[in-house]
């Protein structure tokens, strides 16, 4: 009995979205990505060099992608003024589906749109979200496959080492 | 046209720049699909783990990728691979405090149906010594010699390019065999026990695995495709494809030959036999047009309203307590308290896999 209810207290504090954890990247080198967001306007990771950058790719249908955005951005407020960007490729989706989501959700930092899919393929964004710290030297620092909250004291120190 | 050529056309490209890319690919025959699959390992009380059949990683010209994603209560989940065929997967595992464990796993892709031209060879397509060793060994179910062999060999008599092998084949596994109803799920694939049983009845894990050890063991390259069906058949075949969008139960495994100058060829002998036990009114002559129209058709091309998830055989599933190997990996394995449960045992292991189509 007392087990029982120990493991239906466990289940309410469980988290109900994929959680993840942001693991040291040893898988090579940093793949080129150079996308064009809602607007038009091209962003190439290259010309980021210097600044942390998170790249993470997501989906409008892919759930644990919507829910971690509003942390991400809570990241990026938070290092306002610092050398950190947010570039946030969304995966294969119409245009107009990107839309919708943005004008939903207003998010600050650009939503880049990998039209065919190649970049995701590129950077082995199969398990959605699939989430990459870029260190200031260009090179993948971490990884993330899955919600995580961006905005958690444990990543903060993570960007935060990198940020040095 | 391959979608690098589609692109590579100046109107084409005009056009992607005007529609959306899905819609420029719609037009060249793909149709993009979601699949939902919601998994909940029942009376679990220890540590308890699941195995997600994924879609297929390798794009193809009939098969895209785009990606997955999970939600749920599990502790940790991630893609992993069975060594040999790089069989890809949903790893999932829940401690044992976790009461409900459960998990939904949500993939899209895009679809295009197959139909080899035998009339226009290309003398590029071609496989590796490698790769043609891979394809025609035996795996644990599917050996390629003594009755498996010698069978073959009098099918195969007198027919010389491998395309005659493969077409010898596929008429006789349509002409001996029959689809089974009372077999559980869609069979393991014993083909050597069905060949010395004398009793040729299954379903398609056993017919096309039939298929494919008859043609690995006189040389042909061929291989086990395990999937899912996902949308009703647009050919008017209600046997072949989904009644609603719950695909639970639609799992079904097909089967291709490689030929020097044609690549990977479709085949699906099994699909025959469906039609002919399951088309309306049921037990139709395989003289029947919609017989014929699909035994035609099932040599050389597929319809897409199908998943393809692996082409691996003897799948060893990752981080599993004590499992043997599995004959494939089409359903969802979990395993709670250091026992596999029977994937095809609904109150062990419930599960509910829907699917539809994504519009342009």
């Amino acid at each position: 009995m007392l087990r029982a209810l120990a493991a239906a207290l466990l289940a309410v504090v469980s988290l109900t979205t994929g959680a993840a954890e942001l693991k040291r990247w040893d898988g090579g080198a940093t793949p080129p990505l150079a996308l064009e967001d809602l607007s038009g306007k091209q962003h190439d990771l290259g010309a980021y060099r210097g600044k942390v950058v998170l790249v993470n790719f997501w989906a409008t249908w892919c759930e644990p992608c919507r829910a971690e955005m509003p942390s991400i951005d809570r990241l990026r407020n938070s290092l306002k003024g610092k050398p950190f960007e947010v570039l946030a490729v969304n995966l294969a989706e119409p245009l107009s589906r990107i839309e919708k989501f943005a004008e939903s959700l207003p998010l600050g930092f650009p939503l880049l749109r990998d039209r065919d899919g190649a970049a995701g393929k590129a950077w082995k964004a199969k398990l959605l979200p699939a989430s990459f710290l870029i260190g200031r030297d260009g090179r993948i620092r971490y990884v993330a496959y899955g919600e995580l909250d961006w905005s958690s004291d444990a990543v903060r120190a993570r960007v935060a080492e990198l940020l040095q | 046209m391959n979608r690098r050529h589609f692109l590579q056309s100046a109107s084409a490209a005009a056009l992607a720049q005007s529609l959306s890319l899905r819609a420029a690919f719609a037009q060249d025959g793909w149709r993009t699909f979601e699949t939902v699959t919601r998994v909940d390992v029942k009376d679990s009380f220890g540590v308890a783990r699941a195995w997600v059949p994924l879609p297929l990683e390798a794009d193809s010209n009939w098969q895209k990728t785009i990606g997955s994603s999970w939600s749920g209560n599990a502790s940790q989940a991630q893609i992993l691979h069975d060594g040999k065929y790089g069989v890809a997967m949903l790893y999932a595992e829940w401690p044992a405090r976790e009461a409900n464990p459960y998990l939904e796993v949500t993939s899209r892709f895009m679809t295009r149906d197959r139909a080899v031209d035998f009339s226009r060879p290309d003398r590029s397509l071609d496989l590796s010594g490698a790769d043609r060793k891979f394809f025609t060994a035996p795996t644990e179910l599917i050996p390629t010699d003594g009755i498996v062999r010698k069978t073959a060999l009098g099918i195969t008599k007198g027919a010389k390019t491998d395309v005659d092998k493969a077409r010898v084949i596929y008429e006789w596994i349509v002409d001996n065999t029959f689809r089974d109803p009372k077999t559980r799920g869609c069979g393991v694939g014993d083909v050597k026990s069905l060949l010395e049983s004398g009793n040729l009845g299954g379903k398609c894990a056993d017919l096309n695995a039939l298929y494919v050890g008859l043609a690995r063991s006189v040389g042909v390259p061929a291989r086990d495709a395990y999937g899912i069906r996902v949308a009703p058949s647009r050919y008017g075949y209600k046997s072949l494809g989904t009644g609603s969008p719950n695909i639970s139960k639609a799992q079904h495994c097909r089967a291709e030959f490689f030929a020097r100058g044609y690549g990977w060829v479709p085949v699906d002998p099994a699909d025959v036999r469906k039609v002919v036990l399951e088309e309306p009114p049921g037990n139709l002559p395989v003289t029947d047009e919609k017989v014929l129209a699909a035994r035609k058709r099932l040599f050389g091309g597929w319809e897409m309203n199908w998943l393809a998830y692996n082409m691996g055989h003897d799948v060893k599933l990752p981080h599993a307590n004590k499992a043997p190997k599995l004959p494939f990996l089409m359903y969802i394995n979990a395993e709670a308290d250091g026992e596999l449960r029977d994937q095809l045992e609904p109150d062990s292991v419930k599960y509910a896999i829907t699917s539809k189509e994504i519009g342009v």
